[in-house]
């Protein structure tokens, strides 16, 4: 904690320092016009969590995480990102926190406003206050903090975060400070004492070793109280002072590692700028790099568009394919653009369900939308594979995009059977419950994680957790299958031909959905023995898998030997929904590995609602069922 | 004595009533309930805890409610399922696939049963360049009294964690001494002995005591340790301590041999002789997060004379007769690497793969049954 603390009180007034260092250089919010060319920028590669990934990549991530959005009202994260690194002065008046929580802005003391979001500036001596608090808190192990607490240390590492990426560049970027004649002839070499453009922490980097012996020969002689030095010596005290305080301040800074790492042994590897001059591991391509960082810098100050764009050509990564279908993948957002268009394909069969007029035309508008979401989801995942390099599930999050593909499949296939529009509702309602848990589920940064070593095998990933997902998506399908019965008898709206059809269905659909979690339950089984030498170990995945199984079997089994009666088979083909959210996702809220507070738990409730409104609504289409108000009941055994 | 047919009547009788699908109507729920109250409760008791309360017992206790447990369920279903199966299946060219998923299911299970009774685990540590022949156990810990005489090790006793307390007394004709234990905890803590209390104890006890903390949910984790008196050893008397994982256990120096008092984990011979000759970690570039973990490891059979290297990964472990080496952990805080490879092994590993290829083709031919089925409009449908 003592150098969180010690790092952002260093920051904060390196900040303020260089508030007035930019206006000199440039026109501060002036240039936010003068360049418009981001394209190249933002293909610009990035280790960041063991991946190489484009800046656009990081840039949005980052707004998300501090602002909850991944663009600001008036331009791109890409904007925001330049504006941060290059201009850090301007920067920190952008409004870029979101603190939600109440009480934190209380003992921040942040003014109320209609959007909770603030600048750097404006959080600074909220931060500054609640540093012993902060201080206090992180002895105190995370689990044991109330809401309010976790917040106000998320708003301090995320300030924290932020100030790295302010930092970045701060070893080529213009600084406010007067260098004294003397020292300013010796860095810029003794023929050229005439110039005087900006002074840079690598121009001043030069002069450091005679100005500290300088420094110390001054001590010797006078003592440390400044007061008792002429000015020239003062001067140079003050400038040595601040080349400490700004390396200070950039100690530890190694969030963007835009540098291959020039030693052969760590390929792989790539490095932050100050990571270069702190080991002093530069090379000459290394130096050449950061050389063409530092007028990107100053281009992009002076808005000299031509300029920036031919440097940045210099600075493109080879391999820009893989990190152009990336940025193509984040401006097009496919799970968006599919949700969206599963949404419309929604609406278009309901008109279809409920007009009697022109209905196979709206049908096939709606099969036609329907087809467009699984084409955008489809290709969602195909980038995702072309990226990551392996089999599309590999985190819960994908497993959610897996399912939104697949499940809403099987519906459509399903309508090829029924081809009466009931299919593509029920593919439309499964892609749009999907897409928007997938949503809630993308707040946690970066989605395209690298793996762990356990989970990293191609095989596997292929097999078992592919078998299993699927097996989760026809789950999905049986279960609205299902519902959608309930409700056609329940309100007696079906005609008994397709409560027939669509138990038949039901039946094959169950039994596929049994076949394929079956198997998964016990591939993953056959997994773990490859893996841990052991088949079966009860962990809560290997349970939460086996209980849809046993669920199916119950269901399935017990209608066979007439235990249960058809309407009571059916309901419990509907509340597969609810053990599936149980198995899939309810035990990963049992584990460690969810390390967001406010996402476990708004899941946790999320999903025990989400339960009980199953069973009500279930319980209650049911009872309809069994107290039909007009008596046009069908038998049902 | 029931004369032969009316005993083949009998055994029909009841195997007809235990293979009544009334059984695993009522059965199901219960191991439901059962897998449900096992995996919530791993959150506060752990893993290892979780399993055996839950289902590697035949009775839980939930409550003051008996709960019938894992081993009672899965028995019953097995007997269920196995006489449906012998008793009621329908032997036809329709049924095929469901009789082909319930015999695979009994493989499974059988499986199952065979692991249980046969399989054990258990774990080395080998430092880089060192070779172990044995293997320790996850949970079992003695304390172990082994006297070194000639360059000889000789175990003079090993008393099960379980069966200390404070206050057992450890006495034996081969000791020139007895013990006495004054603390027993199953998860230590240690802290700093206050000086009023460091009277008659020698170093490193002198300075450093054992409480009694609370279990850790992963047994593995549990440091357990005692702190005990010796009498008789002349000089040597006084008090000690010991736990394990203690690189330094008390070592009593009585008449040219040493008797060194550990805690340990319960050690297994392995038929072979592990080296390590390196270990290795990769990470994904510029993270804490490793993308992979090798051991090279050199085997050396004395019983077949053999010697040979191998690679040891994650999701690729090393079988060699009858056990299973995989990756499970690592050491790097040292001065040498040290690996940590579990060992298991489990003479009913083949049943799983054999059963799952079953059980999903009966699957398969059974929906395609179905479909063939549900063709043919005429006939009528059965889920």
């Amino acid at each position: 904690m003592t150098v969180l603390s010690r790092h952002l009180i260093l920051v904060i007034s390196l900040i303020l320092m260089s508030l007035g260092t930019i206006s000199a250089y440039a026109d501060d919010h002036e240039h936010k016009e003068k360049i418009h060319h981001f394209e190249l920028f933002q293909s610009l590669p990035v280790l960041h969590d063991g991946r190489v990934k484009p800046l656009d990549t990081l840039a949005r991530n980052e707004l998300k995480q501090f602002s909850g959005k991944d663009h600001l009202e008036d331009r791109s994260a890409i904007g925001w990102m330049a504006e941060t690194l290059f201009d850090p002065g301007s920067a920190v008046n952008e409004k870029i926190f979101k603190v939600e929580n109440a009480d934190v802005r209380h003992l921040m003391e942040l003014e109320e406003r209609k959007k909770p979001l603030y600048s750097y500036l404006e959080l600074s001596s909220g931060l500054e206050k609640t540093f012993p608090i902060v201080e206090d808190l992180l002895k105190s192990p995370k689990k044991s903090m109330s809401p309010e607490q976790k917040a106000l240390l998320e708003t301090h590492e995320n300030a924290l975060e932020y100030t790295q990426l302010l930092r970045s560049f701060s070893l080529l970027l213009p600084l406010n400070i007067s260098v004294p004649p003397k020292w300013n002839a010796e860095m810029r070499g003794k023929g050229d004492d005439a110039f005087k453009g900006p002074v840079t922490y690598l121009m001043l980097k030069k002069i450091d070793q005679p100005l500290v012996d300088s420094v110390k020969a001054i001590i010797a002689k006078k003592g440390d109280d400044p007061a008792k030095y002429n000015p020239e010596e003062q001067a140079t005290a003050m400038l040595s002072w601040q080349i400490r305080t700004i390396e200070d301040a950039a100690r530890n800074n190694n969030l963007l590692k835009v540098i291959p790492d020039p030693n052969p042994e760590n390929k792989g590897e790539w490095v932050a700028p100050w990571d270069l001059i702190r080991s002093g591991k530069g090379s000459p391509s290394t130096t050449a790099t950061l050389e063409l960082w530092s007028k990107l810098a100053e281009f992009w100050q002076s808005g000299s568009d031509k300029e920036w764009t031919t440097t940045l050509k210099q600075l493109a990564h080879p391999d820009a394919l893989r990190l152009k279908t990336e940025i193509l993948y984040n401006s097009i957002k496919p799970f968006q653009v599919a949700l969206l268009a599963f949404a419309v394909s929604f609406a278009l069969a309901l008109l279809a369900l409920s007009l009697a007029s022109f209905r196979k035309g709206w049908i096939i508008a709606s099969v036609l939308a329907a087809l467009v979401a699984l084409a955008a989801q489809g290709a969602g995942l195909a980038c995702r594979i072309f990226l990551l390099e392996r089999p599309p599930v590999g985190t819960l999050y994908e497993s959610i995009l897996f399912v939104g593909a697949v499940a809403p499949f099987f519906a459509l296939v399903l309508e090829r059977k029924l081809k009466n529009g009931l299919g593509v509702l029920l593919c439309g309602s499964i892609g749009i419950l999907i897409g928007l848990l997938g949503m809630t589920m993308a707040d946690e940064g970066d989605t395209m994680k690298v793996l762990t070593a356990v989970l990293n095998t191609q095989f596997w990933l292929a097999t078992h957790v592919l078998c299993i997902t699927i097996g989760y998506g026809w789950c999905l399908v049986t279960s609205i299958v299902a519902h959608a019965l309930l409700v056609g008898r329940a309100t007696q709206r079906m005609s008994g031909d397709q409560v027939k059809t669509l138990e038949t269905s039901l039946g094959t659909l169950a039994l596929t959905a049994l076949l394929f979690t079956a198997t998964g339950t016990i591939l993953g089984g056959i997994w773990a023995d490859q893996s841990w030498g052991r088949f079966w170990g009860w962990d809560p995945k290997e349970n939460g898998a086996l209980l849809i199984v046993l669920w199916l079997v119950w269901i399935i089994h017990g209608k066979i030997a007439g235990q249960i009666s058809m309407t009571v088979y059916t309901m419990g083909m509907a509340f597969v929904s609810a053990i599936v959210g149980a198995a899939w996702i309810g035990v990963n809220l049992l584990g460690v590995g969810l390390h967001s507070y406010g996402f476990t738990e708004g899941l946790f409730w999320g999903l025990g609602i989400f339960t009980v409104l199953e069973a009500v609504l279930i319980g209650a289409l049911g009872w309809k069922i069994r107290h039909p108000s007009k008596q046009k009941e069908t038998a049902h055994a | 004595m029931v004369p032969e047919g009316n005993f083949v009547t009998f055994v029909k009788r009841i195997g007809n009533r235990l293979a009544r699908p009334d059984i695993l109507f009522w059965l199901l729920p219960l191991l439901m309930g059962l897998l449900i109250m096992g995996t919530v409760a791993q959150k506060t008791i752990g893993l290892y805890a979780a399993q055996e309360r839950y289902f590697d017992s035949w009775i839980v206790l939930i409550g003051p409610i008996p709960f019938p447990g894992g081993l009672t369920l899965i028995g019953l279903f097995f007997i269920n399922l196995l006489c449906k199966f012998i008793f009621r299946s329908e032997w036809t060219k329709e049924k095929a696939g469901t009789i082909l998923s319930h015999f695979g299911v009994i493989i499974l299970v059988l499986g199952g049963l065979l692991a249980v009774m046969t399989s054990r685990e258990g774990f080395l540590v080998i430092p880089q360049g060192e070779s172990r022949n044995y293997i320790e156990d996850y949970h079992a810990r003695n304390l172990v009294i082994r006297k070194t005489e000639n360059g000889q090790d000789t175990t003079l006793i090993a008393i099960p964690h379980d069966q200390l307390k404070d206050g057992t007394h450890i006495s034996d004709a081969g000791l020139p001494f007895t013990l006495t234990v004054t603390t027993y905890c199953f998860n230590c803590s240690i802290s700093r002995r206050p000086e009023d209390r460091q009277e008659n104890w020698t170093s490193p006890g002198k300075f450093m005591m054992l409480s009694s903390g609370e279990a850790d949910p992963q047994d593995e984790k549990n440091m357990t340790g005692v702190e005990f008196e010796i009498k008789g050893a002349g000089d040597l008397d006084g008090n000690y301590l010991t736990f394990d994982g203690f690189p330094k256990p008390p070592q009593l120096d009585i008449k040219d041999a040493i008797y060194t008092i550990t805690m340990e984990r319960v050690r297994r011979p392995l038929p072979f002789a592990v080296e390590l000759e390196s270990f290795q970690r990769d990470m994904h570039p510029g993270t804490e997060m490793a993308r992979a973990f090798t051991s090279k490891i050199k085997i050396s059979d004395p019983q077949t004379g053999t010697v040979f290297p191998a690679t040891i990964e994650m999701n690729e472990p090393l079988r060699y007769r009858g056990l299973t080496l995989y990756q499970s952990s690592f050491d790097l805080s040292g001065d040498k690497a040290q690996t940590v490879l579990a060992v298991v092994e489990n003479k009913g590993r083949v049943f799983p793969y054999i059963a799952s290829f079953i059980i999903a083709l009966g699957l398969i031919i059974h929906l395609i049954n179905r479909m063939k089925r549900l063709s043919k409009p005429a006939k009528a449908d059965r889920a």
